[in-house]
């Protein structure tokens, strides 16, 4: 066990901080009344800017982890190439870390390079610390003082920060974005971006480019109408704002209610400087005679400008969509791809989405050039779901968390593969007009996660879940690797440039694959608990280790948690 | 039910079964009736029915918005409708719109073309409370008041006859009353604003009246088409674009249906009488609310039973 983390005040804020789940969602209980930073051996981080050329380029350099994807792409890919096939069964846990909370752990620590390289972790209640990546020692801790009458649908969830010259960006659950002194900790600037008392939160990696921080907005299940906003990094200053859904795509005053909420990290095309980011479901979820029409954007892709925020184009993966089939999968960008069968060079976006199909199209115009066979079975699907008056049990599958729900995917340019974690998960669903639920969140209907035996279809094959390979130019599915257990598969996949998948699972185990084949090389069993973080790598030069990094712990009610506060780096000398 | 196509066809298919069923419906006298029964003969054998309550109902809403609507508006709106449906087949000849540039705006205009004449008459009927109007007057679309809509809609030769002016052959005619008659619980669903209980899921606040969703709702499907089909354009096969035309156009003869109503509060009462004014407003949105749903369900929901085989397996 790394040392220093019990003793420190914004650890012991955060672990002090309780999340439970309440009539109204997620809500935080006991958190501090002011910001807590706690410094130890600050001077420990090396004084250099993160600069425009180091995130642009960060992706090839495998001494770092600067933004969520790794690169604007969005591959979570590590051209670090220390652990290849041969040598990952030597891969040993380097250090320990009790985090500080009990929290879903669904984050990617970012790692900034330098003697030593300085990893940045966030978890919930918006909490972050700068870790001496080699040593595995607390350097700062803050935890930002989250308001107790903000609601989640979904948890506490933290995924990580941005970096940029001097400062690290941290989303806060109140849709607060809070820039801090990389080197120290303490604050610069604050600011909201939307009324948490509403039911707007914050909960992703935000991404920075050319000084523009980008950041969206959460809380779709209270009926909010989401947007995308641009603020400049230095100050604070909101440069633009869009509304997802425009106002001249809905009937009247549904639009007030749009839902629409964008709540994962944005992928950016410096070439053709363009935004690609995930829209999530229309609202209220299940009930759609409220709110007529294909409700445009929702369930898509979304291109804009970065420098004016004017959407480009628009593709919707589920028109109309009753079933939370909301689209939260980071986009890539894939450059140089040959699709032969369309006779199609040049470059591809690409998701997954919660219907369970992978999704390539083309930058410019948005248009589907390959719809990938289903990840899933997919039963009962994209069908009216029944009014509870009919007294129908209406078992779909995908269920309402997918298919592919935000778990980060992986791209990997020596494969040629997009990695997947994927449920293969039955929920049922009914329409409920007629009275209100305390406690339910999602609205419009009635939703059981875990329907009686007998209204299961037949066909259903009893897989939960499973980590899936997919060719984007085909959308064949190249493997898949059925996991099985009373919880959902939760986090994200990283691959690496001699051919490996890394991948936690719900059941505890950190797992390396061989990405070509599927076949499992290593596992290492981390925990009881789930793990719902994403595999983040680098190289130190000083060491010579590659180093892998993940956080453990589960996900409340949405991936069956249970929750946990732990972060494990494991490390294998050149 | 679900109305059957031809294949190769954007027609659709009307069995013998189906006249027979829309016959016993609508309480013809099926002593005289045969599997060939067009629309009119219909009209004659239902015969024309007085209901007060539809006639209750059609002063309410003249009274409410006598001297409100903007004839001119509403009858150019009308017109550019009709003018649209008469060529509309034009637009299942094109099929797929063309792509002349990058993203949203590079997307021919096909269906938006159809609907474009419609919106100034919507804006105006929005602007003016048309719609809480109805939503004021009107029940919910329970089995009853959807019989009586269809019978009302049958005897009302202006607005069946006005369809043939804008294309709609025989058989298209009898698809859309068969979508009236034949979906009862499904339209039942579409619950007027004041039927929503406080307290709901959703803020009632922010739904808007039961016949403004119906039309609205219906021209926002049509809208969103021609990029939906550029997009999707690897997913289509023939039958879907021939679903998506028909519902389409289904849900624009809804709309003229409604229309035509309309335009005889704003010109006070000219040719419908207050039952067929009710028939008119209440089974074009009918119409509009089945075949929104309808081609959602045929043209956006491509599953991989519907979809055309990929290329690439």
């Amino acid at each position: 066990m790394a040392t220093g983390e019990r003793d420190n005040e914004a650890v012991r804020a955060a672990s002090e901080t309780i999340v439970e789940e309440t009539e109204l969602g997620y809500q935080v209980f006991n958190a501090p009344d002011e910001p807590v930073l706690d410094q130890h051996d600050t001077d420990r981080i090396p004084r250099f800017d993160v600069t425009q050329e180091m995130l642009t380029e960060g992706g090839d350099d495998p001494t770092n982890w600067l933004m969520f994807g790794n690169n604007y792409e969005a591959h979570r890919h590590t051209t670090a190439d220390v652990i290849t096939k041969d040598n990952v069964d030597r891969l040993e846990l380097e250090y320990e870390m009790e985090v500080g909370a009990n929290s879903s752990m669904e984050g990617s620590p970012i790692i900034v390079p330098g003697d030593p390289p300085v990893m940045y972790q966030a978890n919930g209640p918006s909490h972050v610390k700068a870790i001496d990546a080699r040593e595995g020692e607390i350097l700062w801790a803050y935890t930002y003082p989250a308001p107790e009458d903000a609601v989640l649908c979904c948890d506490d969830n933290n995924r990580g920060v941005a970096v940029w010259k001097d400062k690290v960006y941290m989303t806060s659950l109140d849709s607060g974005v809070q820039a801090l002194d990389r080197y120290t900790g303490e604050e610069v600037w604050y600011v909201s971006t939307a009324d948490y008392k509403e039911g707007y939160s914050a909960t992703w990696a935000p991404i920075i480019y050319d000084g523009i921080l980008f950041t969206g907005s959460a809380g779709g299940e209270y009926g909010v109408r989401g947007f995308h906003c641009a603020i400049d990094a230095e100050t604070g200053e909101e440069l633009w704002r869009l509304e997802t859904c425009p106002e001249e795509e809905y009937v009247g005053d549904s639009i007030k209610q749009s839902g629409g909420t964008n709540w994962m990290t944005p992928t950016l095309d410096t070439e053709r400087e363009l935004l690609y980011f995930n829209v999530g479901n229309p609202s209220p979820d299940f009930n759609g005679t409220v709110r007529p029409g294909p409700n445009r954007n929702t369930c898509s892709t979304l291109c804009v400008d970065p420098r004016s925020g004017e959407i480009l184009w628009a593709h919707q993966e589920s028109a109309h969509d009753i079933w939370d089939y909301d689209s939260a999968n980071m986009r890539m960008l894939i450059r140089d791809v040959e699709i032969d069968h369309l006779d199609y060079r040049g470059d591809i976006v690409y998701n997954a989405g919660k219907t369970s199909w992978t999704y390539t199209m083309d930058p410019d115009s948005g248009d589907l050039l390959i719809r990938g066979e289903p990840l899933t079975q997919q039963i009962n699907f994209m069908r009216l779901v029944p009014h509870v008056e009919e007294e129908r049990e209406y078992v779909m599958l995908p269920g309402l968390l997918g298919g592919v729900d935000w778990q980060p995917a992986s791209y990997c340019p020596e494969t040629g593969l997009c990695y997947h974690k994927v449920l293969n998960t039955p929920h049922s669903v009914k329409w409920q007009n007629e009275e209100y639920r305390p406690g339910e969140k999602f609205w419009g209907g009635v939703v059981d996660v875990e329907p009686d035996e007998e209204d299961i279809p037949e066909e259903y094959n009893g897989h939960i879940s499973c980590i899936a390979a997919v060719d984007p130019t085909t959308g064949r599915v190249k493997w898949r690797d059925w996991i099985d257990s009373d919880r959902y598969l939760w986090g994200g996949t990283m691959s690496t440039a001699t051919g490996l998948l890394f991948a936690g699972t719900q059941n505890g185990d950190l797992i390396a694959y061989d990405g070509e084949t599927g076949d499992r090389l290593w596992e290492f069993d981390l925990s009881d608990k789930a793990i719902a973080g994403d595999p983040v790598s680098w190289y130190d030069p000083e060491t010579e280790k590659q180093y892998v990094a993940i956080q453990i712990g589960g996900s409340g009610f949405v991936g069956r948690g249970p929750r946990g506060d732990r972060l494990a780096v494991f490390s294998l000398k050149k | 039910m679900v109305t059957r196509f031809m294949v190769g066809s954007y027609k659709p298919q009307i069995t013998a079964r189906d006249r027979e069923q829309l016959a016993v419906e609508l309480g013809a006298d099926t002593s005289v009736t045969d599997s060939t029964l067009t629309l009119t003969e219909l009209r004659d054998t239902v015969g024309a029915e007085t209901d007060p309550a539809f006639a209750s109902m059609g002063k309410a809403i003249r009274a409410d918005l006598r001297g409100q609507l903007d004839a001119d508006r509403i009858q150019a709106g009308l017109s550019g409708l009709e003018a649209q449906l008469a060529r509309a087949s034009e637009v299942r000849a094109v099929g797929i719109p063309e792509r002349f540039g990058p993203g949203d705006a590079g997307v021919q205009k096909l269906y938006r073309e159809l609907i474009d004449p419609v919106w100034g008459t919507y804006d105006h009927l929005v602007d003016v409370g048309f719609f809480e109007s109805l939503s004021d007057n009107l029940p919910a679309f329970t089995p009853e008041h959807i019989d009586r809509t269809a019978r009302g809609l049958v005897t009302a030769d202006l607005l069946t006859a006005g369809l043939v002016d804008c294309g709609f052959d025989e058989r298209e005619r009898t698809a859309l009353m068969m979508d009236v008659v034949n979906n009862d619980t499904r339209l039942s669903r579409w619950v007027p604003t004041q039927d929503i209980p406080e307290g709901v899921e959703f803020d009632v606040d922010y739904v808007p009246p039961l016949y403004h969703r119906a039309i609205g709702g219906g021209l926002l499907w049509i809208k969103s088409l021609d990029r939906h089909l550029v997009q999707k354009r690897i997913l289509l096969t023939e039958d879907i674009l021939d679903d998506a035309f028909w519902r389409a156009k289904a849900i624009l003869g809804g709309a003229d249906s409604f229309l035509r109503a309309v335009n005889d509060v704003a010109a006070d009462g000219s040719e419908l009488t207050d039952e067929q004014l009710i028939a008119g407003v209440s089974g074009g949105a009918a119409i509009a609310i089945v075949n929104q749903e309808e081609l959602m369900r045929e043209a956006y929901w491509i599953t991989e039973e519907k979809r055309a085989p990929s290329k690439a397996r």
